[in-house]
């Protein structure tokens, strides 16, 4: 038995090194040193899914995600509040932007039509472009899918923290693409300002 | 009779012990494959657990987990160092188990839920699962790891073990080579 466990010692020892390695060379490696989730203070243990993110999002989850990001100091807003703040006549103007948190899978796959991508785990892949537009906007509606996604809430930080765009023209849409979806909105798929629109469900 | 019987039961197991091992390794290495393709979604999921704080920690399992079970997956199935390999992977498992335990008991209080129509994504790479069919494959799959871990099946292996195993060095030593007799 002794010789069993020296041998799964040595596999441990091996197998940590090799696993490090292969994290470091993947393009999808983590950054061992960044702190992906700062600030983290919300109880975790009951949610179901806040990796793929759930698409029914129940009103009872958007407004405990609202009181969340409260005390975060974020501003939430919902649905009507999102889809007024699309047809404001800013937003053609790139006064008012909306921005998806998700990564590129869920954003090409359907966002909200002309959203800026802000990958908040590849920020560096899309702040050249996105932060242009937060400077230049009044609003900067952030938002990810919904429920149990917290993406926009911490891109959001990103953008007040360490991008140092001003809190009071941040606005979170804690209802996310699901409820935007679910009001029957316009939803555009592919790269951003494609034209290609997926028809709206009813 | 009994001898050849006896013989021919010995084989069919150490072949089924056989397929078990491939098929653990295979399945550690999808499994394990699935993770790291997403290192990002393993990531929030492991975070779910609450087991670690710390930054650094907490990225270091995610990067480190999905790799380390393709790594088992494949000794399993090369055949090399497979009690070592089989040992790890039962001190995987059954932490493991017992933290999706401990979440599906949150999530059933939490929402009021009956235990086992508890459901979700448990890091597991086969996305949402029904928590008391997870817990009966875990159970299956440590119990699998627990007879390789015994020593049966040592057929078809590059390396059964790394380091050399005296006991079996004594009971079978190498045979004697002959010297020639030196010429006059």
């Amino acid at each position: 038995m002794k010789r069993v466990v020296l041998e799964s010692v040595l596999v441990a020892a091996l197998g940590v090194l090799i696993a490090f390695g292969a994290n470091a060379l993947s393009p999808h490696g983590l950054k061992l040193e960044r702190d992906y989730f700062p600030g983290d203070n919300r109880p975790l243990a009951a949610l179901t899914n806040p990796a793929t993110n759930t698409v029914g999002a129940t009103q009872a989850q958007t407004h405990s995600a609202a009181d969340h990001l409260r005390e975060k100091g974020l501003n939430p807003v919902d649905s009507e509040k999102a889809e007024q703040l699309f047809r404001d006549p800013g937003f053609e103007q790139n006064q008012i932007i909306f921005i998806d948190a998700r990564n590129d899978e869920h954003y090409q796959e359907g966002h909200i039509p002309g959203a800026f991508q802000l990958d908040r785990f590849h920020p560096e892949n899309y702040l050249g472009e996105v932060l242009p537009a937060c400077m230049g906007a009044r609003q900067v509606v952030v938002y990810c899918n919904g429920g149990e996604c917290e993406d926009s809430e911490f891109a959001a930080l990103l953008l007040r923290d360490s991008a140092h765009i001003p809190a009071e023209k941040l606005l979170v849409y804690a209802g996310g693409i699901a409820e935007w979806k679910a009001r029957g909105l316009p939803v555009e798929t592919g790269a951003r300002r494609s034209g290609q629109m997926s028809a709206p469900k009813k | 009779m009994t001898m050849a019987l006896s013989a021919r039961s010995l084989s069919v197991l150490d072949t089924a012990t056989v397929v078990a091992r491939w098929f653990l390794g295979a399945l550690f290495i999808y499994m394990g494959l699935m993770k790291a393709r997403d290192p990002v979604e393993f990531l929030k999921l492991v975070r779910q657990y609450e087991m670690v704080h710390q930054p650094f920690l907490l990225n270091a399992i995610a990067a480190a987990l999905p790799w380390f079970e393709v790594f088992c997956g494949v000794l399993l199935l090369a055949g090399i160092a497979v009690r070592g390999a089989a040992l790890m992977l039962i001190a995987m498992l059954i932490p493991f188990t017992l933290l999706v335990l401990k979440r599906a008991l949150a999530i059933a209080s939490a929402q009021s839920l009956a235990f086992c129509a508890v459901k979700f994504n448990c890091g597991c790479g086969t996305g949402e699962v029904l928590i008391c069919r997870k817990l009966v494959e875990n159970a299956g799959l440590t119990l699998l790891a627990a007879w390789l871990l015994a020593g049966c099946g040592r057929q078809w292996s590059a390396r059964y073990s790394l380091l050399r195993d005296r006991r079996t060095a004594e009971v079978s030593p190498l045979p004697e080579v002959p010297v020639p007799a030196s010429k006059q």
